[in-house]
C-alpha cells in the first residue's frame, strides 16, 4: 500500500463529489427525507381513536363515564348513537373505531355498591389498533368509579426505558441502522460502477495502483459522507422528534463508525458484481434496503419470527445496529452490553472487504 | 523498422488469442513490436483491435498462446507490465468533473512521478497540446479533441517506454488528429514505442508498420508502402459518366473482387497481377479505357480479406427503384440560424441540392452538422431562415415532409432483440405502409440492399455491415425524395463500405437526393459535391476540384484531408465557392 498513491485516490474522488452538487445533495437530503417519512409514518401510537356511545342509562354516572373516556386523548367522542342496531352500522362504515355501551341501571347499580358492566366493541380490522384501543378502554373502566378495595392485590405497571411508550422513541434509533444501510453502499457503488462505464477503471488498471489502494481510496470520502449522514440523522432525531439520548455519544459515533465501514464496503463488493450503474443500484437495493427494512427488528421483532427466518436476518448487519443504537440511545447500554454485537460488525466489515478486493482484479474480464 | 535483436522486442507475442465463452475475440496472434515503432493495427469494428489493446497491456488475462511486453509476462507478470506502460482505452477516459490540472496530477501522482518530474513535464505536455489556457477548465467543459489531447497527455506524464492507443482519432476533428500525430511523433523520436488501433486507413498510412486484424486473425504485417505495393497492378479505373453501365459490367466480371463507384469515375480491383482479361477491357472499352491506378491502403485489405461471396452487388432493376414524381430541386435552404440562447449552432447557411445528388457533409465536432440535419428533418425548428423540401415548404407541411425524407443515424437505430423481418416491418409501418404496400415495400427493398434470407435472424446477431445494410433499408422502404445519412458507414470494414456506396450510388440514379454526413474523409470521393462546415458557418460547398481550385496556392493533387484543413484554418471561414 502506497500512501502517495492512496491520497491522489481519496483527492480525486473527494473532488469528484464536491463538484456534483446534486449527487451531494441527494446523499445528505435523501437520508432526511426518510427519517422524516418514517419518523412520523411509523406510529404504533393510539391517538384519537373515534369513539361512538350508546348511552341506555341517562343518568350522572352514565355522563360521567362518558366524559372520563372523551377527556382522555386517546379518544375522541365522535357520535352518540340511539340503539343497538346502529352500532354494527357505524361499526361497519368505519365511521368509529371502538363503541361504548352503557346499560341501563348504571347509575342504580353503582349506588347499591354492586360490580356494574359496560361493554366496549372494537373493530378488530387493525388488530394492533383494536388491541390497543380495549386496552385502554379497559384501564380507563378500572379507574372509574369505585377505589379498589385494600383486600386486592393492585398491579402498578412501571415501563422502562421508553416510559411514555412512544413508539417514535425506539422507531427513529432503528431508522439510524436503516437508513445508513441503505444510502451509503448506493452511493459508493455508483462511485466505482461509473469508471467502469466511462472506461477510467480501465486506465487505473492499467497502472501500478492496486486494487487494495484503489478501493481503500474510494472507502475514505464515501465512508466520511456516510458518517456526516449518520450524524445529520442523529440530532434530527434529538432535536427535532425528541428522542432521548441516554448513553454515550462517543460509543454511538465509534460503533456507527465500524458500522458505516461495514455498509460501505457492501456498496465496493455491490460494484465489484456489477457492470452498470443501473445493476449496481438494483443490487444495492436488495440487498441493503429491502431486509434492512424488514429484517432488522426495526418494524417487527426478530424473536418472533421462525428460525429460518431468523438465521436470515442475522445475514444482514442492520439487525447488530439496530440492537447497538436501540441500547445505546434509550438504555444508555456500554460496550460491556453489546460487545457482541459490535464484534460481529467488525468481523463482517473485514470479510466485505477482503472479499472486495479480492473480486476487483484488476482485469477487464 | 523491424526488431533487430532480441533486446529490442517490446512486444513478442506467439499464438495469442482470446475467447470470451464461446466466442473467439482473436486466435493465433504472431506479432513483434520492435523500440522506437509507431506500430497500427488496423481493422474494422469487431475485428477484435480492443481485445488485442487490452491483452497488450496486460488488463485482459490471454486463453492461448504467450506474450511478453517489455520483457515481461503478460499473464504471471502483469503488475510488471502495468507500472511501465501508458494505456489510453477507447473514448474520453478522463474525470469529467476534474480540471485539466487535476487530471494530469492525479495521474501523475498514481504512477510515482517525483514533484519536479511533474512541474517539468506538464509543463511541456500543455503546451504541445495546446492545452496551456485551459488548464483549469473541468475536463467535461472541453472540446472532444482537446479531451483526447488531455487523456493522452495524462497517458504521458510518467514517459512510459511503451504506449498503447486504442482509437486515437475516434471522435476527434482533423485538426485536433494533426496535433494528437505531431506529439506522438515527437515521442517516437525519442525513443518511446506507441501502438495504437485504428478504423482509419489515412490515419494508418503514417504508421512505421502497420497490422491488419480481421475477425480475431492477423491478416498481414508489414510497412505501409509494402502493404499497398501488394495491390500493385490490380487496380484500375474507368473514368466516364455512364457509371451505372460499368457496375452492370463488373458485376458480372468473375475477376473483379471490389468496386468503389465515386463521383466521376469508377475504380475497381481484380484478383490477379496479370492484368485485365481482353474481355472485361473490351467490354468496358466504349465506356471509357480502363487505365491502372495506384493501390492504396484499403485495396491492399481488400485484396486480403475478399471473399466469393463480397463480390460487387447484383444489379437490382433501377425502374423499380425510381422515386416517384422527384422535383428537380430536393432541398433549397435559405439562411438557416439555429440560435440555443447566446450559442449559434448553425449559422446563415443557404444552399440547394438536386435530386440524384450525392453531397458530403464535413466538419469537425460541433460544427453544426448535426443540428443541420436535424432542421432539415424538421426535428428542430429553426430560429431564422427558411428550407424547402422536395418542394414542400418546411415551417407549414412537417408531417408531408416526413413522409419524403428517409434518416438513418450513425448508430444504426434498429431493435436489436427483434428479428430483421419484424425491424422491417415496423419501420414500414411507422412510415403509414400497411397490407400489401408494406408486403410489396420489403419484397422490393431485400434484394435491393442484399439482405435475402435473412428474415428470421436477430439483428443483434448480424454482423456490422449486415446491420448497416438493413438499417439503409428500413430508412429507405418508403422511397423517400431525400435520404440522410448520419456517419453511416462508421466501424464497417472497407469491403463493406464499397458495397455501402454502391447501393447509395444506385438509389441516387434513382433520382434520390442523398446527404451524408462523415468523419472518413476519403470517403469525400464518393460524394459529388461537398460542404464544409465550420464554427456553425458552411464555408465550402462544391466539387472537391472546385474546392482545390479555389485554394491558394492551389493544389489538383490536395487530399481531401488537406482540403479540408486549408478552409477551416483560413484567418477568416467566409463563404468559399458556395455553389
Amino acid at each position: 500500500m502506497n500512501a502517495r498513491r492512496i491520497r491522489a485516490v481519496i483527492g480525486k474522488e473527494t473532488r469528484e463529489i464536491l463538484r456534483d452538487p446534486i449527487t451531494l445533495g441527494v446523499a445528505l437530503l435523501m437520508p432526511l427525507v426518510m427519517l422524516f417519512l418514517f419518523g412520523y409514518a411509523i406510529s404504533l401510537d393510539l391517538r384519537r381513536a373515534s369513539l361512538g356511545v350508546l348511552d341506555e342509562d341517562h343518568s350522572p354516572a352514565s355522563r360521567a363515564l362518558i366524559e372520563h373516556f372523551s377527556a382522555n386523548e386517546s379518544f375522541h367522542l365522535s357520535r352518540s348513537l340511539g340503539s343497538v342496531r346502529e352500532i354494527e352500522q357505524v361499526l361497519q362504515r368505519g365511521q368509529v373505531d371502538l363503541v361504548l355501551v352503557v346499560p341501563a341501571g348504571l347509575n342504580d347499580s353503582l349506588l347499591r355498591r354492586e360490580q356494574p358492566q359496560v361493554q366496549v366493541v372494537v373493530d378488530g380490522t387493525y388488530s394492533t389498533t383494536a388491541l390497543l384501543a380495549a386496552g385502554y378502554a379497559e384501564a380507563l373502566v378500572a379507574s372509574f368509579g369505585t377505589k379498589p378495595s385494600r383486600a386486592t392485590l393492585r398491579l402498578e405497571t412501571r415501563v422502562w426505558y421508553n416510559p411514555s411508550l412512544r413508539s417514535v422513541n425506539y422507531i427513529v434509533p432503528g431508522l439510524y441502522a436503516v437508513i445508513l444501510l441503505a444510502f451509503p453502499p448506493l452511493l459508493t457503488a455508483l462511485g466505482v460502477v461509473r469508471e467502469k462505464e466511462t472506461g477510467t477503471i480501465q486506465c487505473i488498471f492499467a497502472s501500478p495502483l492496486t486494487s487494495s489502494e484503489f478501493i481503500f481510496g474510494k472507502l475514505v470520502p464515501y465512508s466520511l459522507i456516510a458518517l456526516l449522514q449518520m450524524l445529520i440523522v442523529v440530532s434530527f432525531g434529538y432535536f427535532w422528534f425528541g428522542v432521548p439520548f441516554q448513553g454515550s455519544f462517543l460509543f454511538l459515533l465509534a460503533a456507527g463508525l465500524v458500522y458505516v465501514l461495514c455498509t460501505v464496503g457492501i456498496g465496493l463488493l455491490v460494484s465489484t458484481l456489477t457492470r452498470t450503474q443501473l445493476t449496481a443500484m438494483l443490487l444495492a437495493l436488495i440487498v441493503t434496503l429491502m431486509p434492512s427494512f424488514l429484517f432488522s427488528g426495526l418494524l417487527f421483532p426478530i424473536f418472533t419470527m421462525p428460525a429460518l427466518l431468523q438465521l436470515y436476518a442475522a445475514i444482514f448487519p442492520g439487525v447488530y445496529f439496530v440492537e447497538i443504537s436501540r441500547g445505546i440511545v434509550l438504555k444508555g447500554t456500554g460496550i460491556d452490553m453489546v460487545w457482541f454485537q459490535v464484534a460481529v460488525l467488525a468481523l463482517y466489515t473485514l470479510a466485505v472487504f477482503i472479499l472486495a478486493s479480492r473480486r476487483l482484479k484488476k482485469k477487464v474480464a | 523498422m523491424a526488431p533487430q535483436d532480441h533486446e529490442d522486442r517490446i512486444i513478442k507475442a506467439q499464438g495469442l488469442g482470446r475467447r470470451f465463452g464461446r466466442h473467439e475475440a482473436l486466435a493465433g496472434i504472431d506479432l513483434q513490436v520492435g523500440r522506437g515503432e509507431i506500430f497500427g493495427i488496423l481493422g474494422p469494428d469487431g475485428a477484435g483491435k480492443t481485445t488485442l489493446m487490452q491483452l497488450l497491456a496486460a488488463i485482459l488475462d490471454p486463453t492461448a498462446g504467450q506474450c511478453r511486453v517489455l520483457g515481461f509476462d503478460t499473464l504471471r507478470e502483469s503488475s510488471q507490465v502495468t507500472d511501465r506502460i501508458g494505456y489510453m482505452s477507447q473514448g474520453f477516459t478522463l474525470y469529467d468533473r476534474l480540471s485539466v490540472e487535476e487530471n494530469l496530477a492525479f495521474s501523475a501522482r498514481i504512477r510515482g512521478v517525483s514533484d519536479a518530474d511533474y512541474r517539468q513535464r506538464r509543463q511541456r505536455l500543455l503546451q504541445m497540446a495546446g492545452l496551456q489556457d485551459a488548464v483549469n477548465r473541468e475536463a467535461r467543459v472541453l472540446s472532444g479533441g482537446m479531451r483526447k489531447k488531455l487523456s493522452l497527455c495524462t497517458n504521458l506524464i510518467h514517459e512510459p517506454e511503451l504506449l498503447l492507443l486504442d482509437e486515437l482519432s475516434l471522435g476527434v476533428d482533423p485538426v485536433s488528429r494533426q496535433e494528437l500525430w505531431k506529439m506522438l511523433r515527437t515521442f517516437r523520436d525519442s525513443g518511446m514505442t506507441i501502438v495504437l488501433t485504428t478504423p482509419y486507413m489515412d490515419e494508418a498510412q503514417a504508421c512505421d508498420r502497420l497490422a491488419f486484424l480481421y475477425r480475431g486473425r492477423l491478416l498481414a504485417v508489414d510497412s505501409p508502402a509494402a502493404l499497398k505495393d501488394r495491390a500493385r497492378g490490380r487496380v484500375y479505373e474507368v473514368v466516364t459518366a455512364r457509371l451505372e453501365e460499368v457496375q452492370e459490367i463488373l458485376a458480372a466480371s468473375p475477376e473483379v473482387i471490389s468496386g468503389q463507384w465515386l463521383a466521376d469515375r469508377y475504380r475497381f480491383q481484380i484478383d490477379n497481377a496479370q492484368g485485365i482479361s481482353g474481355s472485361l477491357r473490351m467490354k468496358l472499352e466504349y465506356l471509357g479505357a480502363p487505365s491502372p491506378a495506384m493501390p492504396d491502403l484499403e485495396n491492399a485489405f481488400v485484396q486480403l480479406t475478399a471473399q466469393p461471396a463480397d463480390r460487387l452487388a447484383t444489379t437490382v432493376s433501377l425502374r423499380s427503384a425510381a422515386t416517384p414524381a422527384a422535383p428537380a430541386t430536393a432541398i433549397a435552404a435559405t439562411d438557416i440560424s439555429v440560435r440555443f440562447g447566446d450559442f449559434s449552432a448553425v449559422n446563415q447557411v443557404s444552399f440547394r441540392i438536386a435530386a440524384g445528388e450525392v453531397v458530403g457533409w464535413l466538419g469537425p465536432n460541433g460544427a453544426g452538422k448535426t443540428t443541420l440535419i436535424r432542421v432539415l428533418c424538421g426535428l428542430q425548428r429553426p430560429s431564422a431562415g427558411e428550407a424547402r423540401i422536395a418542394g414542400l415548404p418546411l415551417a407549414s407541411s412537417s408531417t408531408q415532409i416526413k413522409a419524403r425524407i428517409g434518416y438513418m443515424s450513425q448508430r444504426f437505430s434498429l431493435y436489436p432483440d427483434l428479428s430483421v423481418i419484424e425491424n422491417l416491418r415496423f419501420f414500414a409501418g411507422m412510415y403509414g405502409l400497411s397490407g400489401q404496400h408494406r408486403r410489396d415495400a420489403i419484397r422490393w427493398v431485400k434484394p435491393l440492399v442484399g439482405i435475402d434470407g435473412l428474415d428470421g435472424n436477430r439483428t443483434q446477431a448480424l454482423s456490422g455491415a449486415l446491420r448497416q445494410r438493413l438499417a439503409l433499408a428500413c430508412a429507405i422502404m418508403h422511397r423517400p425524395s431525400v435520404l440522410f445519412l448520419d456517419e453511416p458507414t462508421s466501424g464497417v470494414d472497407p469491403l463493406a463500405r464499397r458495397r455501402f456506396w454502391q447501393l447509395i450510388q444506385r438509389l441516387a440514379r434513382s433520382g434520390m437526393a442523398i446527404l451524408v454526413t462523415t468523419h472518413y474523409l476519403e470517403e469525400a470521393c464518393y460524394c459529388h459535391r461537398l460542404g464544409l462546415m465550420h464554427n456553425s458557418r458552411l464555408v465550402a460547398l462544391g466539387t472537391l476540384a472546385e474546392l482545390r481550385s479555389a485554394l491558394q496556392p492551389s493544389d489538383p493533387g490536395a487530399s481531401v484531408e488537406a482540403v479540408f484543413m486549408a478552409y477551416i484554418t483560413r484567418p477568416s471561414a467566409a463563404a468559399g465557392v458556395v455553389g
